[in-house]
This record gives structure tokens, sequence and C-alpha cells, in this order.
């Protein structure tokens, strides 16, 4: 996924780049820089990084897949501050399990949130965030879950609409 | 100059010491204890998220709010360092490797009551020395140019993406990223549309706030979950200030009195240059205390010198950032970025002029931290059982309302679906940056300074010609030039050295 993310980001430099130098003007009729100098500069800068970070992580995973060694994950700068003030390797610290699903479940989550806020308006898409997540993360406690879902998104709504006088999405039930 | 240092201080107090500015600093350093408190969350994450919240409040009183949470968070970190040996945030780190022995010997009271006089004493000698530093400083800035405030930007996220040890190429990556997501929008010199595609919303940029929202919010909540916090039974702790161990004996003050100055001391140096921070502060603070003392064995067993020298230090940088960002207008760290984004919210101007134009503002701000280091060690000392409460609080019960914080709160901002799904992939592109090493920090300080680099830059170019000369000829660039080729250049030579020597005396075996 390293690999994959370092190609990901060669890729959105390139594509950066490209769109900058096709569609910007780079330099005046008097010679000056314009628009796309800087985008220029930075987008050369960025595929070049981004290249040698790509063959980088790609030998990396080359000599994993080659000794069958894989580190746990990357370890936290937290985690390598304190490797390095200890003087130990910073996954001796910054291990354990990982938990990828729940993040792609949490992530799918946020999109639905955002997605049917405008729809259904603000309070009713907190309170269905909130009862999704907390029923799927915190099956044990369903009466909490429920007060829970119905009391904090009151108290935002009311600290964000009525205190703040915030413009929030506005659904069908006028809220 | 005491004198009129005494007087912008009284005009200062005036405007922190009013009771809307004293209530809304005590909630900023109530909030900044409670973000500091849950682990992976930091200052960065904790300003962001509660920008929307300042809506409605005049600038300085909402910037002495966000100021308090960065500062209040120094304190509220080291609870958990202490009692459950995980730092609530970077800059506690260090507090660890003493706290939480001494914790286990049974002395976390006088642990959390050091670190509390600790940090005060770090944080009220920075505030000290920014009010000495920052007018001078912004006098002396007042004659920078163009190519000074270039390299000064370029000098302090080099210093960001070096101090990430070997992820500093990514570092470098992710503040070019920031960069390119700063040229979204209108250009100033030109007026041509870049990188809008057409819609509307971009013309006026990608919005910094959504973007720092979904980096540090999002993205720090996602790697939390990635870690597995929200499986976590939370942790039942205790404790009560009527005991008569929580009190920290003489032998604790006597044994520490030179680690207060001298941990503030670095750890305000480390605060000043741009990239280094209270992370880096907290640990020298803790490498030179461990050096200079008698006896090194005790430490990292639960020796008090151990805790309070980070403590000294983190807080003193956490000021000493403040110095940049209020005399030059360029902040050194994630957080530091995040309030200039919050001051340029506000319209106001940030740079050596600063002082100058809103002397209310900076003078109040200043004043403002004099104050909340008092309301700080207070609660620090007297509220403790309170704090160590919300540690009661399970993680995947604080996961929902950071969530509707930072939606509902990017959402009110402009009213902005296009900018709340800005939040979201920016808050992907964070966890996807915490997981494989790249700096999100470092991608929000050079969105924050994109314009003025690339402005800077132009006017450079355009005023030597194209040749870049001034970067060599004026004598204050010239400097800055060879503190950035020397940040370039030595580890990389150092690179291509290593290996040549271990060759070599893997030979003369």
């Amino acid at each position: 996924m390293k690999t994959l993310f370092a190609a990901g980001l060669l890729i959105l430099a390139i594509g950066y780049t490209a769109y900058g130098v096709t569609t910007l003007t780079l330099l005046t009729s008097s010679g000056r820089p314009a628009a796309g100098f800087f985008p220029l500069v930075v987008g050369m800068l960025l595929i070049l990084s981004c290249a040698i970070n790509l063959w980088g992580d790609w030998r990396a995973w080359l000599t994993e897949r080659r000794t069958g060694i894989a580190p746990l994950h990357q370890a936290e700068p937290e985690a390598e501050a304190k490797a390095d003030t200890l003087g130990v390797h910073a996954h001796a610290i910054d291990g354990g399990p990982e938990f990828g699903r729940d993040v792609l479940i949490v992530f799918g989550y946020i999109c639905g949130f955002v997605a049917v806020m405008t729809f259904v308006g603000a309070l009713l898409a907190m309170v269905l965030f909130m009862l999704v997540f907390l029923f799927t993360f915190n099956r044990g406690h369903p009466l909490g879950n429920l007060v829970y879902s119905l009391a904090l998104p009151a108290c935002l709504y009311g600290l964000f609409k009525v205190l703040l006088n915030a413009s929030l999405p506005i659904g069908p039930l006028g809220l | 100059m005491l004198g009129e240092i005494a007087s912008n201080l009284s005009l200062g107090l005036s405007v922190a010491a009013s009771p809307e500015g004293f209530l809304f600093l005590v909630l900023g350093a109530f909030l900044g204890m409670i973000v500091g408190l849950f682990p992976g969350f930091g200052p960065a994450a904790g300003i962001a998220v509660l920008i929307p919240m300042t809506f409605g409040l005049q600038p300085t009183i909402a910037i002495i709010m966000l100021a308090g949470i960065y500062y209040g968070s120094m304190y509220g970190g080291t609870i958990t360092s202490i009692l459950i040996n995980t730092p609530g945030e970077s800059a506690t780190v260090a507090s660890t490797i003493d706290g939480y022995p001494l914790a286990q010997k049974g002395r976390a009271g006088p642990a959390l009551v050091m670190q509390a006089i600790a940090s005060f004493f770090g944080g009220t000698v920075g505030v000290i020395l920014i009010t000495a530093l920052a007018p001078s400083l912004a006098d002396f800035a007042a004659s920078f140019g163009p190519s000074e405030y270039f390299l000064i930007i370029a000098v302090g996220l080099l210093m960001l993406t070096t101090m990430m040890g070997d992820n500093k190429f990514k570092g470098f990556i992710s503040a070019l990223i920031g960069f390119a997501i700063g040229t979204v929008g209108v250009d100033v010199m030109s007026g041509q549309q870049r990188y809008t595609f057409g819609s509307p919303e971009l013309i006026g940029g990608v919005y910094f706030v959504a973007v720092a929202i979904g980096l540090f919010g999002i993205g720090e909540l996602l790697h939390c979950i990635f870690n597995g916090q929200h499986r976590q039974p939370a942790k039942r702790l205790r404790i009560s200030f009527r005991d008569k161990e929580f009190w920290p004996s003489r032998q604790d003050y006597y044994e520490s009195r030179f680690t207060f100055w001298r941990g503030s001391a670095i750890g305000f140096i480390a605060g000043v240059l741009p990239g280094s921070g209270a992370t880096l502060g907290s640990i020298i603070g803790y490498s030179v205390e461990k050096k200079v003392a008698k006896d090194p064995e005790k430490f990292g067993k639960g020796e008090m010198r151990g805790l309070v020298a980070p403590e000294a230090a983190n807080n003193a940088a956490s000021a000493g950032a403040m110095v940049p960002l209020l005399s030059l207008g360029i902040p050194g760290s994630g957080a530091t970025a995040v309030l200039l984004g919050a001051f340029l919210m506000w319209g106001l101007q940030p740079g050596p002029l600063l002082i100058v134009n809103d002397p209310e503002f900076v003078w109040g701000l200043i004043a403002s931290m004099y104050l909340g280091n008092m309301i700080l060690i207070a609660m620090s000392i007297f509220a403790i059982p309170l704090f160590v409460k919300f540690l009661d609080i399970p993680y995947v019960n604080v996961v929902p309302v950071i969530v509707l914080l930072c939606v509902v709160g990017a959402f009110a901002i402009n009213a902005s679906i296009v900018e709340t799904w800005i939040l979201v992939g920016s808050g992907l592109l964070g966890f996807a940056m915490k997981r494989y090493g790249y700096s999100p920090a470092a991608t929000v300080l050079a969105l924050v300074l994109g314009s003025m680099a690339e402005e800077t830059f132009l006017q450079t170019y355009i005023i030597s010609q194209g040749t870049m000369s001034l970067f060599w000829e004026r004598p204050v660039s010239l400097v800055l030039s060879v503190i950035l080729l020397t940040i370039v250049l030595v580890p990389a030579a150092l690179a291509v050295m290593r290996p040549r020597k271990a060759q070599a005396a893997g030979e003369a075996r």
C-alpha cells in the first residue's frame, strides 16, 4: 500500500504539472514569470521527488518480498522520537494490531454523513451518523447509544445554529 | 524600553483581562487541557477543529482562545504520559520516560504537581522572552525584503522536514503538496485562474481551514482508529489532591532548582527555530539534563529532574514558537501554522507590521499567555481529579464528537458542501500521510505560506532580473542562503560519506 500511495502521488504530480503547462501562461510577453511559472517549478520538483520516493519504496518492497520480513507498519514520529531517546528500535514501541477495516467503515460513514447532509439536514444527518457509528462499534450499550445520539447532535446544532448563527444544511423538517 | 514594554503589557492586559477575554481564555485553556489528554489528538488538530467555534467572536478574543488551546494542550498531554505511559501529544513523549516510573513508584501526585510547576515556569519564562524579543525582532524584520522572506519560509520548511529522521524526503514531498494545493485559485499577479476546473467555489482558492481540519482532525482520528484506540476500554484512574502523598517533597524542589532554568532556555531556543518545536525541545531538554547530572543512572527510573526538564522545555518551546509567528508572520510548526491561518481568517495581516498596526491584538495575546499560564497551573493542580475523569470516557464515544465538529464546522465556515468534501478528502490524505511517514504539518505550513512564498519568489526573480542575485547580495539573505545550503548539503554529504566509511572500516578489518 505504501508503494501504491507513492505511485498515486507521482501520478497526481504528473497530472498537476501537465494540466498547469497546458492551461496556464508560463511567461508574459515581456519574458516575466506568469501564473504558470510557480506551479511549473512546484510540479517539476514534485515529479522528481515523487519519482525518487517511489523508487525507494519500490526497492524496500522488493527487499521485503525477497527476505519475507515486513515491518509491522510505519513507526509514528512520536514512537521514533521516544525510541531515539531510549536507544531502542521504534517498532519495539509502536507495534500492535491494526484495524484497517474499521478505518474503511468509519471513512464510509463519514462520506455517507456528508452526502446525506444536504438532503436530510444537518441535525438529522448528525443523529443518523451517530446511531450508525455507535451501533457498529459500541453495540453493548443500546440505550446509552440512543440517548447520546440524540443529545450530542442537539447540543452541537444549538451551538452552531443558535449561538453562533452559522448556516447549516436544512432538511425537509426545517432543521 | 522597560517603560514601553510595561505600557504595552498594560494595554494587552486591558484586552485579555476583560470579562469576555478572560472567559474565553479560561475556556481555551480548559479545552486545551482536554485536547492534550487524548492521545493522538494534538494541538494542531484541536485548534483546527475548534476554529469554527470562534465565529462571532472578536478576532483578538478568538485568537486568545485558540492560543489557550495551543499551550493548554502542553499541560494536559503530560497527565496521560505520567499516569498511563501514553503521551497525550508528541511534545510530552519525553515526559513518559521518568514520569511513568514515578507513578509506578507511587509518586503520581508529586509528578503531576511538579510537571504543572515546570510547565508554568517554562511557559512564563517563554512569555517573558517573547515580550522582550518579539518587538525587537519585528523592528529588525521591518527591513526584510522578498528574498529574506522567501529564504525564511524555505529554511523553516526544510528544518521541519529534516527533523523527520529517515522520513525527511517524504517531509519535503509533503511541503510540495501544500504548495501545490496553495496554487489553486486566482493568481494574484495576473488574475488568471489556476486549477479551478470551472468551479466558482475554487476561485478563491482551497480554503486552508477545511484542509487543516481534514489533515489534522479526520486524519489523526482515522489513524487512532487504525491503531485500535476505539476498541480499547477506558482507563479508570483515581487521584485525589487531598492525599498526603499528592504534594512534592522539599527535596524534589531543591534537586530541580536549576533544571527549571535549563529546560526553559533549551525549550525556548528550540521553539524559536522554525521546524524544531516543542517535541524536539523536550527531548533535547531531557538529554541535556541527563548529561549534566552527576547521577545519570537514576534517569529513566523515576527521576524528578527527568520529568521537570522536558516539561519546562516543551512549554517554553510553545511560547518560543510564537516569536517568529508574531514578529515575522512565519509559523514554525503545524499548530502555529493553523494559528496563522486563523490570523488570516480574521483579516489580520501577519508580519513585522502586525505589532505596529494591531498592538491591541499582539499585546492582548501576549498578556493572555501570562494569565493563561496562571490559570493552567491552578487547573493542573486543583482540577487534576476532574481531568483524570475525562480518561474514563471510552475513545469510541469521543470519535463522533470529533467527526461532528469537523464536518459541521467545515460546512459552517462558508456554507459550502465543496469545502466539506475537501475536508473529507484531506482527512483520507492525512491518514495516509501519517501512516506512510509523510508530514501533514509540513503540508499545512506550506499551504498557509504558499502564496507568500510564490509572491516573494517572483518578486526576487523580477527585482534581480532573473538572476536571483538578491539571495547572496543582501547580507541577511546571504546568511539565510548559507543556512539553507547547509541544511541541504550536509545531510547529503554525510549520506554519501557513511557507506564509504563503512566500506573502509570493513576493508581494514
